[in-house]
């Protein structure tokens, strides 16, 4: 009997000092990795091209950009940093500058889900230099990007090709997301007042950039007269009205630029390339600890009031009373 | 107040709580009948008091570890403040200084100014929900109306980045009013335009304008960043030179804006200073009552639990060391030792 009196006491003292511990709160720092980055969405007028599905119905470009973006923020660690901006003409225009999303996430979803081609304040789309410039703001800002593009450029690009690179490749890191399927789809076209009125017809359109100088293999094109006609003197035609998602230029464009690329695709996670690419700032996350003592505490006190009882309750049923004491007693 | 807790199926483990009350967690000691002790109210209250203590110490660690916490909440309180939508020109020449140059050394440029002048302006209002939108020739929403100032900031501190194209102040302002009307019905609301010029507006917009103004009140503040050598949008042209939108678009907006019957004013600023004036007096005239949000955070609560356990533990101890067995047990134990002895005694001299 004495014995278990003195256990009692024993997980008596324990559950005291197991609570002690838990008071004082001990935790453990996890470390988790968080993402500064600024997204830069295509608005021009390829990206109304309908080439995705959602829900079954078609969805523009820009939409499903929308909903992968969206995907993307709520997926990143809360700490991270997200600023958000939109190209069009040659330009990438900065929204608002990276905030942590852990408060300002709603801010940020409505912002995203905000985004139109209405906003556009020109109709071109030089792909390159918005790419370029974004690249700057990320660079100033000191984040990474995130630049989603169908890569049409319009007017297309002249024969020397895109503006050179002249920042330093990796500098800046993150991901080029081509967006669009690979069929080229006609672009919706539309009145002043926004409303639809069609499609672009190839009449509409140029179908090569005549600005700067004339390609190496114009003199074998018809009509072609090196004053009067440097070009050649053909009718232009081609697909330019038309739209697909120009993965050759993209990837060239990442690769000089020593960006990542994805196509934006049902299976395509930007999450998982947003990490694979982008620069990690490690954040700890503590775990709170406290339970473990407290579930102890609480085990101990549940061992005097229910388990010793039992056992003793056992014990003394085995154990013959001791009548000589009481008998002498008498 | 409202509690709650993160693990509700750990809430079942409550049911331990009632273990004081079927069992002690003091020694059972051999007494031939209960009914020999003499009835003690003091024994009696001793017994509840330990029994309830051992329970509560029980429940607390329980919603301890089921994680309870008081939930974050909004209470609404009342303060002085508005909705507003700052509706900002983002147009290449607000790049330039109010003289009209590049900035050079001294000079501020107007986004510089006006980003620098605005951010105070934010930070001076906590309780207002501000929302941002841009123009240039197209509207563009940025911040829809929020409590978040850290994003509003964010909005702020990229307007004196580069500009874009021309000036569209008519569709501009039109988003800001559909902006501001998101808000909650009976707060003030008010749309500050922040531009250095204007455009003749298209007659359509203006009706649409007009519309909207008659919809939805909204008190309306022009911050008209002059540059010096323009004209103002105060006095009307001298004689023989033409007074019509096309040759004077801000003086003409600005008769627009009177017109359209809402509380309208506009301020005419040719420096930095004059535009921190201007802003201090629109401070100043929005301080409106409005029932605002506050966020009140997740208060963890398992900690008060865990403290009011540890008293509870403490008041058993404190029973358990003052615990003393009953006499007669005492007096049975020490019996027991001598009549071993006795008997090892006996044996030793059968031996």
């Amino acid at each position: 009997m004495v014995r278990f009196r003195d256990l009692r006491l024993g997980l008596l003292v324990a559950a005291l000092v197991a609570l002690g511990v838990a008071l004082a709160g001990p935790s453990w720092t996890l470390p988790r990795t968080a993402y500064d980055f600024i997204i830069v969405v295509d608005i021009t007028g390829s990206m109304n091209a309908r080439d995705y599905t959602l829900d079954g119905r078609p969805t523009s470009r820009l939409d499903a950009a929308k909903r992968d973006v969206r995907g993307l923020i709520a997926q990143v660690s809360c700490r991270s940093r997200v600023g958000l901006g939109v190209f069009a003409e040659r330009r990438s225009f900065l929204l608002f500058e990276p905030v942590e999303l852990c408060v300002n996430f709603s801010a940020v979803d409505e912002a995203i889900a905000a985004l139109d081609w209405r906003m556009g304040w020109e109709g071109d789309s030089h792909v390159a230099s918005g790419l370029l410039r974004a690249l700057e703001i990320a660079r100033d800002l000191d984040v990474d990007l995130v630049f989603l593009t169908d890569g049409h450029e319009a007017p297309p690009l002249p024969a020397s090709g895109p503006p050179a690179f002249e920042g330093e490749p990796g500098k800046v890191r993150g991901l080029v997301v081509g967006v669009g399927e690979t069929k080229p789809v006609p672009i919706p076209k539309f009145d002043d007042t926004g409303r639809e009125i069609g499609f672009w017809s190839a009449a509409d359109v140029p179908h090569e950039n005549r600005s700067g100088a004339p390609p190496t293999d114009a003199s074998s094109r018809p009509g072609w007269h090196p004053r009067n006609a440097p070009f050649g003197a053909a009718d232009l035609t081609g697909n330019e009205h038309l739209t697909a998602v120009r993965e050759d230029h993209l990837q060239a464009l990442a690769r000089e630029t020593g960006l990542g690329y994805v196509r934006l695709a049902e299976d395509a996670s930007l999450p998982t390339e947003l990490a694979a690419q982008a620069r990690r700032r490690l954040i700890g996350t503590s775990v709170d600890l406290r339970p473990l003592p407290a579930a102890l505490a609480l085990a101990a006190l549940v061992m005097i009031l229910a388990g010793l009882p039992v056992i003793e309750t056992f014990r003394i049923r085995r154990r013959p009373p001791d009548w000589s004491v009481v008998e002498r007693k008498k | 107040m409202s509690i709650a807790v993160d693990h509700p199926a750990v809430l079942l483990l409550l049911l331990l709580a009632l273990l004081p009350f079927v069992a002690t967690m003091l020694a059972a000691s051999g007494h031939p009948s209960l009914a020999a002790v003499p009835r003690d109210g003091l024994s009696v209250f001793a017994d509840a008091t330990l029994r309830v203590a051992a329970a509560v110490a029980i429940a607390a660690i329980v919603l301890g570890l089921a994680g309870i916490h008081r939930r974050q909440q909004l209470i609404e309180r009342q303060g002085r403040g508005a909705h507003i939508v700052l509706l900002i020109d983002r147009s290449a020449s607000m790049d330039n200084s109010f003289a009209g140059r590049s900035p050079t050394g001294e000079d501020e440029s107007k986004s510089a100014a006006a980003r620098r002048l605005i951010a105070d302006f934010v930070a001076r209002r906590p309780h207002d929900r501000i929302g941002i939108a841009a123009f240039s020739s197209s509207p563009m929403p940025v911040v829809a109306l929020t409590d978040h100032h850290a994003v509003v900031q964010a909005a702020i501190g990229v307007i004196d980045r580069p500009g874009l194209a021309s000036t569209d102040v008519g569709r501009g302002l039109m988003l800001a009013m559909t902006m501001v009307e998101e808000g909650t019905p009976d707060a003030p609301r008010a749309v500050v335009l922040v531009s250095d010029g204007a455009a003749v507006i298209d007659r359509r917009v203006q009706a649409a304008l007009q519309d909207a103004a008659t919809r939805a009140p909204v008190n309306l503040y022009w911050l008209f960043l002059r540059t010096r050598g323009s004209r103002s949008i105060f006095e009307p042209p001298a004689t023989g030179e033409l007074d019509t939108p096309q040759a004077n678009p801000e003086r003409h907006l600005h008769l627009f804006l009177s017109r359209l019957g809402l509380p309208y004013h506009a301020f005419e600023a040719t420096s930095p200073a004059a535009v921190q004036q201007a802003i201090a007096e629109i401070d100043r005239q929005e301080a409106r009552p409005l029932r605002y949000f506050e966020h009140v955070p997740r208060r963890d609560l398992a900690g008060p639990a865990y403290a009011t356990a540890l008293i509870g533990v403490m008041l058993l101890l404190a029973a358990k060391l003052a615990e003393r067995g009953l006499a007669a047990e005492r007096g049975l134990a020490a019996e027991r030792a001598a009549s071993r002895q006795k008997r090892r005694e006996t044996m030793r001299e059968v031996a």
